[in-house]
């Protein structure tokens, strides 16, 4: 009976995830295109919200192309391994108060393993291609990923010192229901890294060489058509996703409201989630591409010594301030 | 009854992809064996209680040093099987002694007992979170060796250095 | 020549991000002003007069025909050789037999409706006539004479005195022009930034 309740949870959530995931499409490319002072998708249904839906239709009718060097299992598995691993970190997710699927003790960093295995899913499609974009595409993503991963679980150390535990809801519980008890304020450093990491662990402007369309032809999902693009586009915005939510989780004081909406109570959650969605399209709008050295540089040589320093700062106040 | 399924289960697959991987032709998919084993691993630690651990697993394993065996291995691009000069001259020598490390290991097996033993049993584990007794034990108890275990990694993360820096200076 | 260089950013504003933060809100006031683009089978786009677009050969009220009289000026003056005209003499006069335009080899240059010494040849404003295929953009008479048709239908022009901006040669005086081109020339065409010929003569217009 329990299990049954927890399949149509496990339901609802995948079913409204892959809805986000649609709609994040149609709605980066209508905030892109205004930005752009041009309209995005008009034509399909009432200025174009339909698209999203066109655009699965034709996902699944594309013709199937496999490389014929390529190597088939890992060709077909990458792209499985990708969606899966970004998948399963929705499970730890804290909506609103109790609304989890699994309030397991290691919340936080079981998101980090996970994040950690969607990039196999990347290199591996890049290997499997057999072509030389898709090869470069992934051992650039992979290295870009590993580098920035560092700097992220670092940035998150000063989140678990000041609340004591890795559980999700009791960070969120920890920050309290006021305004000034999220750690976006004690711990700004460290949200400033955390940002900068997740733009490029979601392979995201201004760190998306490995996908640039003018560097390297869709990079490690070049030689993906149809169905498994499809999948690579829907691991990547379920990333998106996953890391805006551990960012207002960690930072930005989770389901927390100045006032709790009857009837809604991710209310708060999904808003915040929204915010950082919108920020993420923004910085799409506005910012050029990293060079690859550049990005590497800054992966290693700002952001690890500037979390670093935010543990050690964190330690000192703590111990003071007990 | 599920537990046992369960570890049943990983054992015949942490067995199986260990097989796999070093039978396995394609270098690339003997390292995806190691992953799958990998992963198995930290589903046992998970059932053992030792939650933290099986997370580490996945991240620092499976996500970090078998994405650098995957480096290696892309970056040099072996055409042919390398061929190397034996170890132990005879196969048959090899065998026994393969044989009769097996032996040992399984001569000793029935040393691991159940129940309760130490500083730590697995309610008082369990009470605080693993994490916190983890963290407790190292910190206090066995802070030496953890500081040791960093100074390797220095001298490890300095040869590194040392050797592209001598590079740079050949060129 | 001098150069002037941005200076270089001191430490608050690499903290702070202070040209990201620009760029951004940048971004953000486009977000919300109106965009430019105009919807284009919804809303109609507005062509210039004179637009040169499908060709066309006007039909002469009288005669119900075209007015064109062979005397061959389009055919020659085209750069892309593609008018095509065949004719014969008949009591003094020449009858057309056929009028090619192969649209396709057309690179809408206008030439051949500035010289029509009978302003039988013009350029509409029709942008709207793509096909499936190459047959047809070969324009025959009837093809030609259809499609002065449909832009008397679809632009609302009155056949008997519509005047194309092009019928009028700029740049020479109105005494050295055939009588049918001695038109007005149009208020808002003026001279100035006109590549004239060197026939031109001051005061001429």
């Amino acid at each position: 009976m329990h299990v049954l309740v927890l399949l149509v949870q496990i339901l609802v959530l995948f079913a409204v995830v892959m809805l986000h995931v649609a709609y994040a499409t149609y709605f980066e490319r209508k905030i892109i295109g205004h930005m752009q002072v041009r309209m995005g998708p008009m034509r399909v249904g009432w200025h174009g919200l339909l698209q999203p839906i066109a655009d699965g239709i034709k996902s699944f009718f594309k013709e199937d192309i496999i490389p014929e060097q390529a190597d088939r299992p890992i060709f077909l598995a990458a792209p499985i391994i990708c969606l899966v691993a970004m998948l399963t970190s929705l499970a730890v997710l804290p909506f609103a108060p109790g609304w989890v699927l699994a309030d397991i003790n290691i919340g936080l960093i079981f998101i980090l393993a996970m994040s950690s295995l969607s990039s196999y899913g990347v290199i591996l499609a890049g290997w499997a291609s057999n072509s030389k974009y898709t090869f470069l595409g992934g051992l650039r993503s992979m290295a870009q990923v590993i580098s920035y991963e560092i700097a992220m679980g670092l940035s998150l150390v000063g989140v678990m010192m000041l609340s004591g535990t890795l559980n999700l809801s009791r960070i969120v519980e920890a920050q309290g229901p006021s305004f000034t008890g999220m750690y976006l304020f004690p711990q700004i450093i460290a949200f400033f890294v955390f940002c900068v990491a997740m733009l490029a662990e979601t392979n995201r402007v201004p760190f998306d060489l490995p996908e640039a369309e003018t560097e390297l032809v869709s990079g490690y999902a070049t030689e993906y058509s149809g169905m498994r693009y499809a999948m690579f586009f829907m691991a990547e915005y379920i990333g998106m996703m996953v890391m805006s939510a551990i960012g207002t989780v960690c930072f930005l004081g989770g389901w927390n409201g100045p006032f709790t909406v009857p009837g809604v109570p991710f209310f708060w959650f999904v808003l915040k989630i929204y915010i950082f969605l919108f920020v993420f399209i923004w910085i799409r709008a506005t910012l050029p591409r990293y060079r690859y050295d550049q990005l590497m540089e800054l992966g290693w040589k700002l952001l690890i010594p500037l979390a670093l320093a935010n543990i050690a700062l964190t330690g000192i106040a703590r111990a003071i301030f007990g | 009854m599920l537990m046992l399924l369960f570890f049943c289960y990983c054992a015949v697959v942490i067995i199986g992809t260990g097989l796999l991987a070093v039978t396995l032709r394609n270098p690339v998919h003997s390292v995806l064996m190691v992953l799958i084993l990998f992963f198995h691993m930290a589903m046992l630690y998970l059932s053992l209680g030792a939650e933290f651990l099986a997370a580490v697993q996945i991240i620092v394993y499976a996500g970090a040093i078998l994405v650098l065996y995957l480096f290696v291995l892309f970056l040099v691009s072996l055409k042919d099987e390398v061929r190397l000069p034996r170890f132990v001259s005879s196969a048959w020598l090899g065998r026994l002694i393969a044989g009769g490390l097996a032996a040992c290991l399984l001569y000793i097996l029935p040393v691991f007992t159940t129940g309760a033993r130490g500083n730590w049993p697995a309610d008082r584990v369990r009470e605080i979170t693993p994490t916190r007794a983890l963290a407790t034990e190292m910190y206090s108890a066995s802070v030496l060796p953890f500081e040791i275990a960093g100074l390797i990694l220095l001298v490890a993360v300095i040869g590194g250095l040392l050797l592209a820096r001598r590079d740079k200076e050949e060129r | 020549m001098f150069v002037k260089y941005k200076p270089k950013r001191n430490l608050l504003q690499t903290i702070l991000h202070t040209e990201i933060l620009q760029g951004m809100a940048l971004t953000l006031r486009r977000l919300f002003s109106r965009p430019i683009t105009r919807q284009y089978p919804d809303e109609e786009i507005p062509v210039a007069a004179g637009f040169r677009g499908q060709h066309a050969l006007v039909r002469d009220p009288e005669t119900g025909g075209s007015r064109c009289i062979a005397c061959m000026r389009c055919a020659t003056v085209c750069p892309s050789r593609c008018i095509h005209i065949r004719f014969h003499e008949d009591g003094g006069g020449r009858v057309v037999d056929s009028y090619d335009i192969e649209a396709l080899r057309c690179v809408y240059c206008g030439y051949c409706e500035e010289v029509c010494p009978v302003n039988a040849l013009v350029l509409t404003e029709i942008f709207e006539y793509a096909a499936y295929g190459r047959e047809p953009f070969h324009f025959s008479r009837e093809d030609l004479l259809a499609n002065w048709d449909r832009f008397v239908t679809e632009r609302n022009i009155d056949p008997d005195t519509y005047v194309n901006p092009f019928w009028r040669p700029r740049g020479m005086p109105r005494e050295r022009l055939p009588a049918g081109k001695r038109l007005e020339v149009p208020a808002d065409w003026t001279l100035e930034g006109q590549v004239v010929g060197a026939g031109y003569r001051e005061g001429s217009d």
